[in-house]
């Protein structure tokens, strides 16, 4: 079980991500060509690259290539590894620590 | 810390230590950051003592309409360092299995060169609570990722 906590935490780091987390939500239409996924965001194929390598690595999405054209697919199974009891704590947890730093360093909130 | 029931975080926030104590213990600080909007909070009590009273509700609507959050104790604070409550008691010290999960949440401070080094430790309940909490349903929303994927994908039109 505590494997299965290492895994909880690469995912939640691949999906804390902006950039991946909208790479995610367009596979969730179907399978889509690294070019036509990349041409979405505002930065270079290499930088992209990082992002889908990451993706791949934790499980999340998988790649085929196909003559010169690599294919990303979403891997639903290992998208519901964060579908569980002590991952919701988490994000709850997560979600209010960074309402906590936002509220303590807004100046209009905190004067001098 | 076991890491089949309990979660800990820490982040280094860009502010003073005093200030992030006083989001936590001053009621009109608290209830600007504890709920996410647009739900919006009220403290009832925020006794940051040990044995002290924490008691929040919460407003989905227009705040006429405040239903009970959290009904729980604090247990250990440590000026300016440590925040400890549990919500297996109550504020009137009495025992609860309260939905949707028993916990005892800890909270530490420390100076950071960068303002204040942040630290949250959650200990939960054993598994059974948890099977319990599954067959109550007590899973949507993004407790299910998948499905709140699939809900998001739906309701976009393709481009």
């Amino acid at each position: 079980m505590a494997q299965y906590s290492a895994q909880l935490d690469e995912v939640f780091v691949a999906l804390a991500d902006p950039t991946r987390r909208e790479v995610i939500r367009r596979l969730g239409r179907g399978p889509l060509s690294v070019s036509d996924l990349g041409g979405a965001f505002p930065m270079t194929l290499p930088s992209f690259m990082k992002h889908i390598r990451t993706l791949e690595s934790t499980g999340l999405i998988r790649t085929v290539k196909s003559g010169r054209v690599r294919t990303c697919v979403l891997n639903r199974e290992r998208l519901a590894v964060v579908d569980s009891w002590l991952a919701e704590q988490r994000r709850i947890w997560e979600e209010r620590t960074d309402r906590l730093e936002s509220f303590v360093t807004d100046p209009k909130e905190n004067h001098p | 810390m076991n890491p089949d029931l309990d979660l800990t975080l820490e982040r280094i926030i860009r502010a003073p230590r005093a200030v992030v104590w006083s989001a936590w213990t001053e009621p009109s600080r608290f209830e600007k950051w504890w709920v996410p909007a647009p739900t919006i909070c009220r403290v009832d009590h925020l006794e940051v003592r040990p044995g002290g009273a924490l008691v929040t509700r919460m407003s989905e609507g227009d705040g006429d309409d405040f239903v009970p959050q959290l009904d729980a104790a604090f247990l250990v604070v440590d000026e300016l360092e440590r925040i400890v409550f549990t919500n297996a008691i109550d504020s009137a010290w009495r025992p609860r299995n309260p939905e949707p999960v028993v916990m005892t949440a800890e909270i530490t401070l420390a100076d950071h060169p960068d303002g204040t080094d942040y630290r949250v430790l959650v200990r939960h309940g054993d598994p059974a609570s948890r099977d319990l909490h599954e067959k109550l349903g007590f899973f949507d929303g993004w407790g299910s990722v998948t499905e709140q994927l699939a809900r998001l994908t739906e309701s976009e039109s393709p481009q």
